[in-house]
C-alpha cells in the first residue's frame, strides 16, 4: 500500500464512535426538526439529498447542525466495469463538503453496467481479478474526495461458481490494499449466511475488527428457504445474537437500525434501535432459535421507495 | 467452455441482462445456463437464486414508479399501470445513479404505445393519461429544484411595479382538467375519469411545499406574459393586444386578480 493508504488507515483508526443512530428518513423531517429527539446521530442517504434544491437539502442542512452525521450512498457501484461517475463523485464531494459528515460508506457491490443502474446492490464475484480491480477504484475514489470511504457488506442472493474468495477475506484485503474502512451490517451476514450456506459466526469472527468503523442492525423477512433483507421490521433475535459477539470483537462502535419499509413512528424507530444496549454485554450462545416464516411472494430486498421523494404541498 | 473464462465485463453483462431484459445481452456470448455461472445451495437451485435478483428487480422498481406517479396509478387502475411501468422499464430502464428521474420518459413513452397509435379514429383516454403523467413528473422535479425561496409576506396594497413572479412557479395547460384531477386523487375524493376540457394551472412553492392553483385562461397568459419578463404593466397591455379584451374591463377586475395572486404566492418583492 502506498502512503496515502497509510494515511487513510490512521483516519479510520481516529474515527470517533458516536453512538447508537438512526436512519433519517423523509417521513421523520418533522419530528427531528420540531423536537430535536434525543437520537445519537444519523446516517442520511447521500442519493436523496445531492441533486436536492428542495425542501430534502433545507431539511438536512439544519439536522447536520443538529446532530453528527454520516453519509451513506447506495451508487457508489465500486465493483462496476462501467468507469467510476465522475458527475455523481462530483456532488458527492459537494454534499460531503456542505454537511460535514463523520465519515462516507457505501457497499461492496456492482448496481449496474453499460450506462444502466439497477438500482440494486448487486453481489461481486470474488476472485483475483474484482480484487484488484475493485481496491484500484477504491484508491480512486479516495484520492478524488480525500478521505477515506467505508464499505458495507452487502446481503447477497448467490455466489458465482467464478468466486474463489471468501468474502470475509475480500473485505480484508480490501482494506489492507486501499486502507478502506469497513462497515458491518450484521443483518446482511446473518442473511447472505443462510442463503448461501456459510456460519455467519464465522464470518465475524474472521474480519479484521480494528477496520469497522460502523455497524448496521435491521429486520429482515425468512421465507423457508431463503430470507430477504426487508428492513421493514424488528431485528431478529439471532441478529441480536450475532450483534452481541461483534460488538465484543470490535470493542464497540457506531451502530446503526435500517428501517426502509413498512417505516414506523420515530418514538417505535428509536425505541427499537435502543434496545442494543441489552445486547451489548450479554453472553449469548450462538444456537440460533427457528423463526417464524412468512410465505409472501411479494417480498422485495433492499426496498427503496424511500428513496424517491415525497411530494408535499 | 469453463466457467473460469468470463471476464468480469461478460459476467455482469449477462447478469445484468438476465435482470433487466429477461435474457442474457445478445451481444456478450455466454452459455445461458445459469447453472454454469451461479452456485446452487442447500436449500436453492442456481436458477432460484438468481430468481430473487430477478423478481425484485422489477418489484423495486414498479413501486417506485407507483409512487412516483400515484394519480396515474389511480387512473389506470392498479393491473394496467403495472402494465404500462413494466413495459415502460424494460423500453427505457433507469440510467441514472438517482431514482427520482426514474419517470422521466414515461409520458413519452405512453405516447409512443398509445394502443390507437396509427388509427384515425383517436380514442381520448390515452390523452388524458399522458398529461396526467406529465404534470406529476414534473411536480415531482419543481419539489426539488434548486431557487432561493424568499420567504414572502406581500401585502395587497403593494404597487403594481414592485410585484415579480416567485422563484418557484410554473404555469400549465391542458386538454384535461388535470390539475383539479391530480388534487381529487391526492384528496381521496377517487374521482371519475373526466372529459376533455381545457384547462389551466400554476404550481408555487413556498417553504419548500407545492402550491397547486387551477387558474383561468386569461390569467395564465397574463402570468405566462410575466414568466416572459413582462412588469405587471406590460402583461396587461400584452394581454389586451393578444386576446382584443378591453382595456377598462382588465383594470376593472385587476385588483381581484392581484389580491388573489397574492394570496396564492405567485408574487414576491421585485427589490431593485
Ligand atoms: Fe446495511
Amino acid at each position: 500500500m502506498n502512503k496515502t493508504g497509510d494515511n487513510y488507515i490512521n483516519i479510520i483508526k481516529s474515527l470517533p464512535d458516536p453512538g447508537l443512530g438512526l436512519g433519517l428518513r423523509s417521513k421523520h423531517f418533522n419530528h427531528i426538526l420540531e423536537l430535536n429527539p434525543a437520537v445519537d446521530w444519523l446516517e442520511v442517504i447521500s442519493e436523496n439529498f445531492m441533486d436536492s434544491g428542495g425542501r430534502p437539502r433545507y431539511v438536512l442542512r439544519q439536522i447536520a447542525e443538529r446532530y453528527p452525521v454520516v453519509m451513506h450512498g447506495v451508487s457508489l457501484s465500486i465493483g462496476s466495469t462501467d468507469p467510476l461517475n465522475k458527475e455523481y463523485l462530483t456532488k458527492l464531494k459537494r454534499l460531503a463538503g456542505e454537511v460535514k459528515p463523520l465519515w462516507i460508506s457505501d457497499h461492496l457491490c456492482w448496481t449496474g453496467v453499460n450506462s444502466l443502474n439497477t438500482h440494486d446492490l448487486l453481489p461481486v464475484v470474488l476472485n483475483d481479478e474484482s480484487l484488484k480491480h475493485i481496491c484500484t477504484r477504491i484508491n480512486q475514489v479516495q484520492d478524488f474526495l480525500a478521505r477515506p470511504v467505508v464499505f458495507e457488506n452487502p446481503s447477497t442472493y448467490l455466489t458465482f461458481k467464478q468466486s474463489t474468495i471468501n468474502e470475509w477475506d475480500f473485505l480484508r484485503y480490501m482494506t489492507e490494499e486501499t486502507g478502506c474502512g469497513l462497515l458491518l451490517d450484521v443483518n446482511n451476514v446473518y442473511v447472505s449466511g443462510f442463503n448461501n450456506d456459510f456460519d455467519p459466526v464465522h464470518y465475524i469472527r474472521q474480519l479484521p475488527h480494528d477496520r469497522i468503523v460502523q455497524m448496521h442492525i435491521a429486520g429482515h423477512q425468512h421465507c423457508g428457504t431463503h430470507i430477504i433483507d426487508t428492513h421493514d421490521r424488528q431485528v431478529a433475535h439471532d441478529v441480536w445474537k450475532l450483534f452481541t459477539l461483534a460488538w465484543q470483537l470490535t470493542g464497540g462502535v457506531a451502530t446503526l437500525l435500517e428501517w426502509d419499509g413498512n417505516i414506523p413512528e420515530f418514538d417505535v424507530y428509536h425505541a427499537e434501535l435502543l434496545k442494543a444496549k441489552q445486547y451489548m454485554s450479554s453472553i449469548g450462545s450462538f444456537v440460533f432459535d427457528a423463526e417464524e416464516l412468512a410465505a409472501d411472494s411479494e417480498v422485495v430486498s433492499n426496498p427503496v421507495n424511500f428513496l424517491v421523494n415525497n411530494v408535499n404541498w | 467452455m469453463s466457467s473460469n473464462n468470463f471476464s468480469l465485463t461478460q459476467l455482469q453483462n449477462w447478469m445484468q441482462g438476465m435482470l433487466v431484459h429477461h435474457a442474457p445481452m445478445q451481444d456478450i456470448v455466454l452459455p445461458a445456463a445459469v447453472e454454469d455461472i451461479v452456485n446452487p445451495s442447500q436449500r436453492l437451485s442456481a436458477v432460484h437464486h438468481l430468481d430473487i435478483y430477478r423478481h425484485s428487480y422489477i418489484a423495486r422498481l414498479r413501486s417506485c414508479m407507483q409512487s412516483q406517479f400515484n394519480a396515474l396509478a389511480y387512473a389506470l387502475g392498479p393491473e394496467l399501470f403495472e402494465l404500462f411501468a413494466d413495459q415502460y422499464l424494460d423500453t427505457y430502464p433507469s440510467e441514472s445513479y438517482t431514482l427520482n428521474t426514474l419517470g422521466e420518459k414515461f409520458a413519452q413513452f405512453l405516447q409512443e404505445t398509445r394502443p390507437d397509435a396509427g388509427r384515425e379514429q383517436k380514442e381520448n383516454w390515452p390523452d388524458f393519461m399522458i398529461e396526467l403523467a406529465g404534470f406529476e413528473y414534473a411536480l415531482s422535479i419543481i419539489f426539488d429544484e434548486h431557487a432561493d425561496e424568499q420567504p414572502a409576506v406581500i401585502l395587497h396594497d403593494t404597487p403594481d411595479e414592485m410585484l415579480k413572479l416567485a422563484p418557484v412557479f410554473h404555469l400549465f395547460h391542458h386538454q384535461y382538467p388535470i390539475c383539479s384531477y391530480y388534487l381529487e386523487v391526492i384528496q381521496g375524493r377517487e374521482p371519475e375519469l373526466p372529459f376533455p376540457e381545457q384547462s389551466y394551472c400554476a404550481v408555487t412553492r413556498h417553504n419548500y411545499k407545492l402550491g397547486l392553483f387551477t387558474i383561468r385562461e386569461a390569467q395564465y397568459h397574463f402570468l405566462k406574459n410575466m414568466q416572459r419578463g413582462d412588469s405587471v404593466e406590460a402583461a396587461k397591455d400584452n394581454l389586451v393586444k393578444a386576446f382584443e379584451f378591453k382595456r377598462a374591463d382588465l383594470d376593472k377586475i385587476w385588483p381581484e386578480w392581484k389580491k388573489g395572486f397574492i394570496d396564492a404566492g405567485f408574487f414576491v418583492f421585485d427589490e431593485p
